[in-house]
Formats: C-alpha cells, sequence, structure tokens
C-alpha cells in the first residue's frame, strides 16, 4: 500500500528550478532514503511534502489523502512529521518540557505514561529530563528530537540529515536506534553518509538538480553509473 | 513549596486590595497607587504578548485609546451604564486589535514590532482625525465617573474597582500561562516553526492572544479614563505603549512576578518626583540603563537566575530552578 505518493512535483525560486516534475512514492512500513549532491532538492522536497513549502505543480497524496496546500500542523495531527537539518528544539527550555509541548497536540491523550518511559528509556533520556535543552550535546538534541515526534504517533517520519554533524561512534548508535525506529512507523530519510543509506534504506531515489535520475534498492543504486559519476564519485557498494 | 508560593499569591492579593484602604486617607497618593493599579494591567496584558508569545506589539496603547473613546461614546451620547460600556468597549477593541493584527501575524521579532509601531500609528492620526467621537486634539475632558447604584463611583470605591481589575488580570494571566494554550505561546515564542511543526496551530494562537491582549489593553483604557477623566491622542500614543513594555522588561518578563515589580518601581515615578522635572526623567532612564545592562531578564529574571545558581551550588543535581519559574 503506497504511503507517501508525490507526482509531478516542480517548485522554482526565482529563476532556479529546485525540483523539476519529480515522482515518486513510499509503501507502508518502508524505509525510503533520498540522496544527492548539494542544493540538488532533497530539502526542498522534504519541505514541500511537511507543508512548509507550497510547490508549483503537483500531487501530494498521504494515506490516500490528498495533503496538497495542508499546513504543517494538520499534517502533524495526521501522522506526518520531520526533523530539521540543523537540530531544531525549544533550546531555553528543559528537556521535559520540550516533550510537553510536543505531546500537547494530542492534549496528552495520546501517549500513556507507561509508552512514555518506554521511550525515554529507549532513547536514553530519561536522565535528561531536567537539562535544559539547549545544553545536551547534539547527539542528545537529535534524540530529542525523534522523540518529540513520536509522541505524535506518526505514521511517517522524515528525517533531513539525522547523523549531520555527529561523531563516528554516535552515528553508529544513531543507525542502530533508526533501525528500531523501523518498527514503529514508515521512515524518509535523506543521507549523505552512504552507511546510513546502506544500512537503513530498503529503497533510495536519487535526485541531482532537481530532477529524479535513478530509484531503486541501495546496492543496485550506489553501482548506477549516473549516481556514481555525478555524486558518489567513486563506487561504494 | 507549591502550598507556599500559594500562600504568597493569597498574601499579595490580600495587601494589594487593602493598599486603597491604607492610601485613602491622602488622595494624591490615592490617585498614584490607581494610576499604578492601571498600568499593573496593562503590564500584564503586555507581559502576555512579550513575555510569553514573544512579540512586542506597540499597538497597544492604541487599543486602549479604541476602548476608552468607544467607552465614553457609549456613557455619553448613548446613555450606557459604565459597567455595560466598559465589556462592550473593550470587546469592540479587542476585535479592531485583531483585525488590525492580522496583517502583522506572519511576522515576527524586530519585523513585528515595526508593524505595530505602524498600526499604532495609524490609530493615534485616527484619534485626531475623527473628531465626532474623539474631539480630536483636544480630547474630552470631565469624563464622569463610573455609575453605582443612582449616585457615582468615586474616591475609594473607584481605587478599589482599579485594584480589583489590576489583581483579577495578574491572576487570570497566571492561571492561562499554565494551561495548553499558555504552553503553546511559549511554544511559539522559543521556535514557531518547531511548534507549527509539532501540530500547534500557529497562527489561531496569535489571534487568540491579540484577543486576549486587547481586552486587556481595552479594561485598562476604560478604567483610565473614569480615573483620570480626560482623554486624549496624547494618553494613547506610542510613547505610552513604550512605557508599559518598560515596565515588563524592567521587572522582568514571562514571570507573573516581573511586571508587578517593575510596574511598582517605575509607575509611580513620574508622579512622586513631579516637582523634579528634569530629574524624574534622568533617574529613570539611569535606573532603566542600568537593569538592562546588570539585568538583562528583568529584575525577577536576574532573581531567579541566582537563585537556581545557589541551589545548584547547594546540590549539583538539583534541577534548574529557571526552567521550573521562568517559562
Amino acid at each position: 500500500m503506497k504511503l507517501l505518493d508525490v507526482d509531478g512535483l516542480s517548485k522554482s525560486f526565482g529563476g532556479v528550478a529546485a525540483l523539476r516534475h519529480v515522482q515518486g512514492h513510499s509503501v507502508l512500513g518502508e524505509t525510503l532514503g533520498m540522496i544527492g549532491p548539494n542544493g540538488s532538492g532533497k530539502t526542498t522536497f522534504v519541505n514541500i511534502v511537511s507543508g512548509h513549502v507550497r510547490p508549483d505543480a503537483g500531487t501530494l497524496t498521504f494515506g490516500g489523502i490528498d495533503i496538497s496546500g495542508k499546513t504543517p500542523h494538520e499534517l502533524a495531527s495526521i501522522g506526518l512529521c520531520r526533523t530539521y537539518q540543523s537540530v531544531r528544539v525549544f533550546a531555553s527550555l528543559s528537556t521535559k518540557q520540550n516533550i510537553d509541548y510536543a505531546r500537547l497536540l494530542l492534549n496528552h491523550r495520546g501517549l500513556n505514561q507507561a509508552e512514555l518511559s518506554e521511550l525515554l528509556e529507549w532513547l536514553q533520556l530519561d536522565t535528561l529530563l531536567d537539562k535544559s535543552a539547549g545544553s545536551l550535546t547534539l547527539f542528545e538534541q537529535r534524540r530529542l528530537e525523534l522523540l518529540m515526534r513520536l509522541v505524535l504517533k506518526p505514521q511517517l517520519i522524515m528525517l533531513d540529515e539525522p547523523v549531520g554533524g555527529l561523531a563516528v561512534t554516535e552515528v553508529i548508535e544513531m543507525i542502530n536506534l533508526l533501525k528500531q525506529l523501523k518498527a514503529r512507523c514508515s521512515i524518509f530519510v535523506i543521507e549523505h553518509t552512504m552507511r546510513v543509506i546502506k544500512e537503513l534504506a530498503d529503497r533510495v531515489i536519487v535526485l541531482i538538480a532537481g530532477e529524479k535520475v535513478a530509484d531503486g534498492p541501495p546496492l543496485e543504486i550506489l553501482q548506477n553509473k549516473r549516481v556514481v559519476d555525478e555524486y558518489l564519485g567513486a563506487p561504494h557498494a | 513549596m507549591k502550598s507556599h508560593s500559594k500562600h504568597l499569591v493569597w498574601a499579595l492579593t490580600l495587601l494589594a486590595l487593602t493598599l486603597p484602604f491604607a492610601a485613602s486617607g491622602n488622595k494624591f497618593f490615592a490617585f498614584v497607587l490607581g494610576m499604578t493599579f492601571i498600568s499593573l494591567l496593562w503590564a500584564t496584558g503586555m507581559n502576555l504578548m512579550y513575555g510569553y508569545v514573544g512579540l512586542m506589539p506597540l499597538m497597544f496603547a492604541g487599543v486602549a485609546g479604541v476602548a476608552g473613546y468607544a467607552m465614553v461614546h457609549f456613557t455619553r451620547t448613548l446613555g450606557w451604564s459604565f459597567w455595560l460600556a466598559m465589556p462592550v468597549a473593550s470587546l469592540l477593541a479587542a476585535v479592531v486589535g485583531v483585525a488590525l493584527g492580522l496583517p502583522s501575524l506572519r511576522l515576527k521579532g524586530f519585523y513585528f514590532t515595526l508593524c505595530s509601531l505602524v498600526i499604532q500609528t495609524v490609530l493615534t492620526l485616527a484619534f485626531i482625525f475623527f473628531p465626532t467621537y474623539t474631539n480630536g486634539d483636544t480630547g474630552i475632558n470631565q469624563v464622569a465617573p463610573p455609575d453605582w447604584f443612582g449616585g457615582e463611583l468615586k474616591g475609594m470605591g473607584l481605587d478599589m474597582s482599579v485594584a480589583i481589575f489590576a489583581v483579577a488580570g495578574v491572576l487570570f494571566c497566571a492561571w492561562l500561562v499554565k494551561t495548553p494554550l499558555g504552553q503553546r505561546f511559549v511554544a511559539i515564542r522559543e521556535d514557531d516553526v518547531l511548534a507549527e511543526g509539532l501540530g500547534i496551530q500557529v497562527v489561531r494562537c496569535k489571534i487568540i492572544a491579540f484577543f486576549i491582549v486587547s481586552v486587556y489593553a481595552g479594561i485598562g483604557g476604560c478604567f483610565y479614563a473614569v480615573y483620570v477623566g480626560f482623554i486624549s491622542p496624547r494618553a494613547f500614543d506610542v510613547l505610552v505603549s513604550m512605557n508599559i513594555w518598560l515596565y515588563v522588561a524592567f521587572g522582568g518578563r514571562a514571570t507573573i512576578a516581573g511586571p508587578i515589580i517593575g510596574t511598582a518601581i517605575l509607575a509611580p515615578i513620574p508622579f512622586l518626583l513631579q516637582d523634579l522635572q528634569a530629574f524624574k526623567d534622568i533617574l529613570s532612564g539611569v535606573l532603566i540603563i542600568v537593569v538592562t545592562l546588570l539585568m538583562p531578564g528583568g529584575i525577577y529574571g536576574a532573581y531567579l537566575a541566582w537563585r537556581s545558581s545557589q541551589s545548584r551550588a547547594d546540590s549539583s543535581s538539583n534541577s534548574d530552578k529557571v526552567q521550573e519559574q521562568r517559562v
């Protein structure tokens, strides 16, 4: 069953085309990766799907519902949420307050205390509740971001470079967490770290200069001649 | 801790309501006290917007003026009772406040402030150039005191009602910021893009905030009119907005105690030092500079920061108390 379905998506900023007639879909339960050089339109794609930016043309459906023109808060309430390339938390508030605020949407009804405790333990945030979110390490903030999405009980989480800026050991830990996340919801992930894509993605879409040039299983994509020539530079698989 | 602060709230409420009795012997002090209570009501509304939603509405005084003029029109021309005219005029001001706020909803930070400054200027000009309701630059004098069971509410009765409204305003604000709506306000202040992404209806929350804050401004404007007995465009110009904002920033924004402290210190200065015309401006100027340089979070904000550093020194595992208080 198709979860997210996008067709003919185009967006220009001024005279620059960020996306040209992009078509693609993700399946329920699948982890879909998106790779491509800087400026190829990956973040624009997420911005459009999550309702932050309006496309010039194209259709968007999520779980069979037409979501074009929906605002981010409407999408969050139907189970589509995202994280940001540069980590975004309420920095001057405590970790606990951050989580409370994320729970406001469901008015604390969505998640019971046991479920929340389980999430806190899983993401190892249970000891950090009283610390201010701004004082957490980047990896802790990334985990908090993840938890703030999970309390919304999402169907699809869109991750924009989830391991960006993390140390090598943290990248490995994050990949393990994301592997476990796959059991909880569908994932869409943008990454430059091919290790993440190889270990997580069931399927990968490649964007180059706003156009989709390839779509398939990661191992196949990483050997695709055009992808190697124009993005990866050397064989990765 | 919890019941301790509850006792403190009741003690302060009682104190505030006994002040009019204490000052009733001296007309001048009673007047200064009344003006301070009106300023407190305004500062609390301003704090809700500036401290909790994170927007600095410079059209605050203009909205208060709309209510003040409307109230005078209702009582004088239409013969309404003050106690009907005041809420209706305040609601009218709230509708005007929301309508004028709509274009600035997508703005934040400095750009919002700039837009609200323009709106304030337009309102001031409207007060001057539509003399049918406002009597233009001359203003309206001899605004009658509120009616009270056939007579007039003057002296201590009026002082008391001003105090009651100010205290009620503070208590309402203290309650509101603890509700989910108040938490949404803080989320918007901290990061509106993230708040929207987490399912908070940012625009709707801002409109609600505009409405509530405008009601604060409006009630204050109505009481100002009957309390001073004279209103003119100058009574509701941008300097008034900035003064109210100053009470909040000076005392400590995004705290309940902050505006109380700021208003109690700054609002009486112009009256008490009336004879020292030049000195009073220098004094308040120096006070403001010292406080903003030494205590960017205001007086109460600095106190909270000091207390949390104390408690951290006491037990390193203790949580950050500022987080708890200054949301």
